[in-house]
Parts: C-alpha cells; sequence; structure tokens
C-alpha cells in the first residue's frame, strides 16, 4: 500500500485539528449564550433571590414561601440543556446522585413528594402560573409576557454576571 | 381557549404520568416505595453462613392536606419460623413553616446520623450493613422512639433542629416502649446540625438522649447519650464520621459507667467508565465499660473493619461485595465474605 506524503498527512492533522476547535468553540459559545431564567406563580410575593435562597428551595430545604403558601417544584424531564444547567449549578450533581438524593430526601421523611416532572418548556410555564406556590425554570429565550421572572443576586437572565447562563 | 387546552393537557400529562410525583397539591397523594435485599455469606467459624432474604421495606408518604403530611414505613424481615412484619416509622406531621413542624409516631430516633439518615432500605447505603452501634436490633442506643417531635430550620441560617419528648426504651432495652412507658419517666431527645450553603455537602451535627434506662434486676439507670458527627456527601465522595457516648447512672447510687463507639466510613464513585463502581471502607471500634449495670450480659466491646465495592448495576439495583473483620469481647478475629443485591422500586400513586 502507498504511503500518503508527510505533508499531506500532517494538513490533514491541522484539519481536523482546525474542526474540532471549531466545533468545540461553537460549543462553548452556544454555552455562554444559553442562559436559563427562574419562573414563579405570579402571585408569589418574591421578586429577588439570592443564589443561596435558589439553592435551599431547589434542594427541598425550604418548602414554603414566606406567606406561608407550600413551594411547588416544577422540574424539567432529563436531556433538556436547562434541566442540566439546574443540576449542575445548583444541585451540583449527576442525573444518578440526583434521583439518590430525592428518594432519600423522601425516605428520611424530610420531603412528602419530590419536584413534579415537566415534560416541555412550554408545560413549565402554563403549569407554573396555574399552580399557587409553584416555581420552575425555563430558557430564558421562552420567557413570555404572563410569566414572572425571579431576579438571582438582584439580576435578570439579560444582565451581566447572571448566575444562570 | 387555546391556552386552556394547553393547561388543561398539561395537568392531565402531570397527573397521570409514572414517572414523577405528578400530583397538583390540590388534595391527598399518596407516594411509595419498596425496597429490598438478598444476600450470601460465608462467615469463618462455626456461622452456617448462606444465602438470607434481607428485610423487604414498603416507605409511603402521604399528602394528607396543605400542612399535615403523613409517613409511613413497614418491613417483612426473614426469621427462621416465617416473616416478621414490624411498623418502622409511622409519622404523622404537621408543618406550620419551615421554621416549625410538629409531629408525633415512631421514629428513628436523632441519636446517630446514620440512624436518620439510612433507614431500613439498604440500597441507600454505600455498605451491606449499617454500623455496629446503630445496627438494627442493638441495645446500645434505642434505635426507635415513640413519642412527639418539633423541628425545623432557623430561618435565614443552615442550622437545623429538632427536640422530642417520648417512652424511651421498653423493658427489651433493644426495643421501643411501643405500647407505653415502662417507667413514667419520659426520654428527652434534641439534635442540632449545620448544613453551610457555600460548603454544599457538608454536615456537623449533634444530639443529647436523656431517659432513665430499665435495667434487668427490675431497677433503673439514668441515661445519658451525646454524639456528634461530621459528614461530607457531594460529588463522587462520601465520607461519615460519629462517635456516641452513652453513661449509666444507677438510680439507686452506685458508679457510673460510661460506653462509647467510633466510626468512619469513606467511600468515592469512581469516575468515567468505571463510575457504577463505588469502592468503600469501615472502621467501627465499640467499648463497653465492664460494670455497666444495663449493658452487661447485652453488649460486647466490638471492632471491626471492612471493605467492599458497590457495583450499581441498574438505576435502582446495586451489587455490594464486602468483606469484614470483626473482634467481640476482643477475641480472635473472624472474617466474612458478603454478597448482597439490594433495589430500590419507586411507586408512584395519585
Amino acid at each position: 500500500m502507498r504511503k500518503r506524503p508527510y505533508s499531506r498527512r500532517i494538513a490533514l492533522l491541522v484539519s481536523v485539528l482546525g474542526l474540532w476547535h471549531l466545533g468545540a468553540t461553537g460549543a462553548a459559545a452556544q454555552e455562554a449564550g444559553f442562559a436559563v431564567a427562574i419562573v414563579v406563580h405570579p402571585e408569589t410575593d418574591v421578586d429577588d433571590l439570592t443564589f443561596s435562597e435558589l439553592r435551599t428551595i431547589f434542594r427541598g430545604e425550604r418548602q414554603f414561601w414566606d406567606n406561608g403558601r407550600r413551594v411547588t417544584l416544577l422540574m424539567r424531564a432529563p436531556v433538556a440543556a436547562e434541566r442540566e444547567m439546574i443540576l449542575r449549578r445548583i444541585y451540583q450533581m449527576d442525573e444518578a446522585a440526583f434521583r439518590e438524593y430525592w428518594i432519600g430526601k423522601m425516605f428520611r421523611a424530610e420531603v412528602a413528594s419530590g419536584p413534579k416532572l415537566v415534560y416541555s418548556a412550554d408545560m413549565a410555564r402554563d403549569l407554573v402560573t396555574v399552580i399557587p406556590g409553584a416555581i420552575t425554570f425555563v430558557p430564558a429565550s421562552e420567557v413570555s409576557a404572563v410569566t414572572k421572572v425571579v431576579r438571582i443576586d438582584g439580576k435578570l437572565p439579560t444582565d451581566p454576571g447572571y448566575a444562570l447562563r | 381557549m387555546k391556552n386552556v387546552g394547553r393547561v388543561t393537557v398539561s395537568l392531565l400529562v402531570l397527573v397521570v404520568s409514572p414517572v414523577g410525583a405528578q400530583v397538583i397539591p390540590t388534595g391527598p397523594s399518596l407516594r411509595a416505595f419498596l425496597f429490598g435485599d438478598i444476600a450470601y455469606d460465608e462467615t469463618e467459624g462455626d456461622s452456617p453462613g448462606g444465602f438470607k432474604v434481607g428485610q423487604i421495606v414498603a416507605h409511603g408518604s402521604a399528602i394528607l392536606s396543605d400542612r399535615v403530611v403523613l409517613f409511613g414505613e413497614m418491613s417483612l424481615t426473614a426469621r427462621d419460623n416465617g416473616y416478621a412484619l414490624e411498623v418502622e416509622r409511622a409519622i404523622l406531621r404537621y408543618e406550620l413553616s419551615d421554621a416549625i413542624k410538629f409531629s408525633a409516631g415512631r421514629y428513628h430516633t436523632p441519636v446517630s446520623y446514620w440512624n436518620t439518615a439510612f433507614h431500613h432500605g439498604l440500597w441507600l447505603q454505600q455498605s451491606v450493613g449499617r454500623p455496629e452501634a446503630v445496627r438494627f436490633g442493638t441495645p446500645f442506643v434505642p434505635i426507635h422512639f415513640v413519642g412527639a417531635m418539633a423541628e425545623g430550620r432557623i430561618p435565614d441560617s443552615p442550622v437545623t433542629y429538632l427536640v422530642g419528648i417520648g417512652n424511651g426504651r421498653g423493658e427489651n432495652i433493644s426495643r421501643a416502649g411501643d405500647a407505653g412507658d415502662v417507667n413514667g419517666s419520659r426520654a428527652m431527645v434534641a439534635s442540632a446540625s449545620f448544613q453551610p450553603s457555600s460548603l454544599l455537602g457538608a454536615r456537623i451535627g449533634g444530639s443529647i438522649y436523656v431517659d432513665d434506662a430499665p435495667v434487668e434486676s427490675g431497677a433503673a439507670a439514668d441515661e445519658r447519650i451525646v454524639s456528634a458527627h461530621a459528614v461530607w456527601d457531594r460529588g463522587a465522595l462520601e465520607i461519615i464520621g460519629e462517635y456516641i457516648r452513652v453513661r449509666h447512672v444507677p438510680a439507686g447510687g452506685g458508679s457510673t459507667s460510661t460506653s462509647d463507639a467510633t466510626f468512619l466510613h469513606a467511600g468515592v464513585r469512581l469516575p468515567g467508565r468505571l463510575r457504577a463502581l463505588t469502592p468503600y471502607g469501615r472502621w467501627e471500634e465499640t467499648n463497653i465499660a465492664d460494670d455497666d449495670l444495663v449493658f452487661t450480659g447485652q453488649v460486647s466491646d466490638y471492632d471491626a473493619v471492612l471493605g467492599g465495592v458497590r457495583y450499581d448495576f441498574s438505576e435502582l439495583a446495586a451489587l455490594k461485595i464486602e468483606y469484614r473483620s470483626e473482634k467481640v469481647s476482643g477475641g480472635e478475629a473472624i472474617g466474612s465474605f458478603i454478597v448482597q443485591a439490594s433495589f430500590a422500586i419507586p411507586m408512584f400513586g395519585g
């Protein structure tokens, strides 16, 4: 079998590396532009949460709003990019650890039920407006005029330095 | 109109979904889990070993209203002559807020972190069994507690607390006083833990338990149990360290005796393609005072070192392979090899 000259092999390698680099930077750019908005029921008397407060709510450590209404956490089903971001940033867990975390919490009688699963951003957005005390998350690009977006550490998804971007 | 239809469809999907918890909290709802395990053990010496069906455990929680929640846990344990049915936990709780929740029922006593973090479902814990100091059936600490409790999280702080009053130990000190207090002296328990949100996965805490413990001779002894724990449970790494100290003072006067137990458990889930594997290890030591009025003839000194690997071969099932070396009352070390399969089955209801 005839071997390719070294110059062609090097050119091929450089091309592959170039394409890989373009793909990687493209994905990074996509990640950098992707933001998740935290949305609550319109009557929930909350406009701003610290990231620490958000974490205690999502981890089921805080189960009541200040007005006494029970928190209902609506969680997007697996594979959605916004779920992956919430697991990574807020829970700092992968899917297996997340599942074990909630089973353990229910088994320890710390919570009576886990998060309610929703299967699309539309479903999350619709349900959060009809379930009193509900909180959920949607891609910032899918926030509608009727949804109530909560600031995190004083920042909205469009602000620089937003925590869930 | 279109929006109303979409919301209706969403609600229907939420209610009938087999995966999520999925019930809009407008009325009573129920969730249940089934846990179980089967094990094979080979032990040096006279122990026959063999296959053992472990506990089959049913756990359920029901939201009866926006504030009232019911938790229940029942077990079936294999015995030589059949299966024993036991109510492990039954708790009715009124949740006023995050800061104050009142409850009554049968609990796992918060005298140890392990005793309240890992209940009867062995799938939840890394190792094949519990540490000896908090083994189900041990007389060393009261594993179960029948009474009432108040618990909650101190507002705007990482501190949780729990205080309780109950019957204390039964005539058989390894059991709770399920049918009433055996000596008319109520047991008191209090615990607190600190879990900083800036250090996710870290927890330190402690507890105190006070009661008059029944003694086989018919007398009683003032019992005081204090414990402390430190836990790291984040990502792949889990570390649990606990110290439990039990002090007994004979009611009619006499010398104070102090016994204690310490254990350190650590496990780490491997990265990448090996992430289904979790090697773990534990060191345990229990020292019983020679002149202890309550423990004499019932609890012995105990030392153990164990190591094993947990293999999560399915999302909700695990195989554990463990080797233990145990010494009882300072005797010869006895080795055991155990293989255990455990599972959890979520059964969601509406």
